[in-house]
């Protein structure tokens, strides 16, 4: 219950840092996802109930703050929730490599479903825009997930023991 | 047969797919209205996100300094270079002007219609590279609607796409998705001015027998009734004429400078008011 209770407010804070903190950092060249890291990680480590619902809370939140489409996050996390979720199953989903490949793929599919929906929206093909700008930041997203995933996982332990002592409690 | 388990896990999916299609499907439903959720969204953000900017602005400010200050001597001399053309340039325009307002008053010119209009922080801004969007620290509150234009000191920024009580949304003029009706100033000739995301904006549907060049200042035309005419858009990058095509490729340097979007200014003036 903790959890549910907590993923808002998480959600918020992880964006507002995401926004504020790395524009500062990287002089707006370049925007690292740490958001699309934490849903990969879900769908790697967390059940379909916690992490569908923190990959869909992420995703409206993202709409809110920064997307011109609603709904669009929502369903481009989604999706990547359950296709980590679907490749967990089969692949040892631990290792760095794996985890920093994997996450570049699902930034560029992420990137591939706006180009997407721009050419059946509004009949727009802005795939070489698009992909150009996102290699880099892919890759730069990539290289750090290892590093969030290992803080994630700290975190999971965190939520994991203060719910244990809560349900003591009661 | 499927374990209850499996069978639990397959039906939370389908949930959660059914819930995102549906949040997909309500923008489409009501465009222009800002959910009641959205807005408490937009209003925490706002509050947190300036708590961190201050926490760590000093932090900010000597890692940008720091970095900045690389190639400094050389920016500094071209910048005196410019200075000096400037002020060349300044005194022909005061000349320019003082001849123009003899020559408003001369043939009665009726006065441009001037709009109120708000002064807003920049309290958010979003680097992810498809969508240009910033938040700004007014909203409903203040008057402001969906819609509005929003001005920099450089020029446009942008429109207001999504309005809270004390937050909105400001659509930057190099997001894909925004469009402006725009003119060459040299020439008057017409354009729809498309953002392109990181190469700044294109300027669409210029023939090819129209003379456009490097350099060009372009301005907005007024005649989607959204922007007022004559607001500074950018000038023209680069122009390429492909033999087959019918239209030219204009790329625009935005006159806007997003890395030092700090404060906009809101136009009060609703899609068809004015000119």
């Amino acid at each position: 219950m903790i959890y549910y209770l907590l993923l808002p407010v998480f959600s918020l804070f992880l964006l507002t840092i995401q926004i504020n903190v790395f524009d500062i950092f990287f002089l707006g060249k370049i925007a690292p996802e740490i958001s699309l890291i934490l849903v990969v990680y879900a769908g790697f480590f967390l059940g379909i109930a916690r992490g569908g619902t923190l990959s869909v809370v992420l995703g409206f939140f993202m709409d809110c703050m920064t997307g011109v489409v609603p709904g669009l996050f929502v369903i481009s996390y989604l999706l990547i929730f359950l296709i980590s979720n679907i490749v967990s199953f089969r692949v040892y989903a631990g290792g760095m490599i794996f985890t920093t490949v994997f996450t570049v793929v699902c930034v560029l599919f992420e990137k591939l479903l706006i180009i997407m929906m721009y050419k059946a929206l509004y009949g727009m093909g802005v795939l070489y825009e698009i992909l150009n700008d996102s290699l880099l930041q892919a890759v730069v997203t990539g290289i750090l997930a290892p590093a969030f995933f290992a803080l994630f996982r700290r975190l999971e332990d965190l939520l994991s023991v203060w719910e244990s002592r809560s349900s003591r409690q009661l | 047969m499927a374990s209850p388990k499996k069978s639990h896990t397959v039906i939370a999916a389908l949930i959660l797919v059914a819930v995102s299609l549906v949040s997909f499907s309500l923008y489409f439903k009501t465009p222009e209205r800002t959910g009641f959720f959205k807005k408490i969204i937009l209003e925490a953000a706002v509050p947190l996100g300036s708590a961190v900017n201050s926490a760590l602005g000093s932090i900010g400010t000597t890692w940008k300094r720091y970095v900045l200050l690389v190639g400094l001597e050389e920016k500094n001399r071209e910048l005196e270079r410019v200075v000096a053309s400037l002020t060349r340039e300044v005194n022909d325009l005061r000349e320019t002007s003082l001849e123009c307002v003899r020559l408003r008053k001369l043939m009665d010119m009726k006065n441009d219609v001037w709009f109120p209009a708000v002064a807003a922080r920049v309290v958010g801004k979003n680097r992810l590279s498809v969508f240009q969007t910033v938040l700004i620290n007014k909203g409903t509150v203040d008057g402001i609607e969906a819609g509005f234009p929003v001005m920099a000191a450089q020029g446009v920024a942008g429109r207001i796409i999504e309005v809270s009580w004390n937050v909105s949304k400001v659509l930057l003029l190099v997001d894909y998705n925004s469009n402006i009706d725009a003119l060459i100033q040299r020439n008057r000739c017409q354009g729809v001015l498309q953002g392109a995301s990181s190469s700044g904006c294109e300027l669409k549907y210029v023939q090819r027998s129209e003379d456009v060049q490097v350099g060009d200042v372009v301005i907005s035309s007024g005649l989607d009734r959204v922007f007022p005419r004559g607001l500074l858009l950018g000038t023209v990058a680069a122009v390429e004429k492909k033999n087959a095509a019918l239209f030219q490729k204009i790329r625009v340097a935005p006159a806007l400078d997003i890395a030092k979007l700090e404060e906009v200014l809101v136009i009060m003036k609703r899609r068809g008011e004015g000119p």
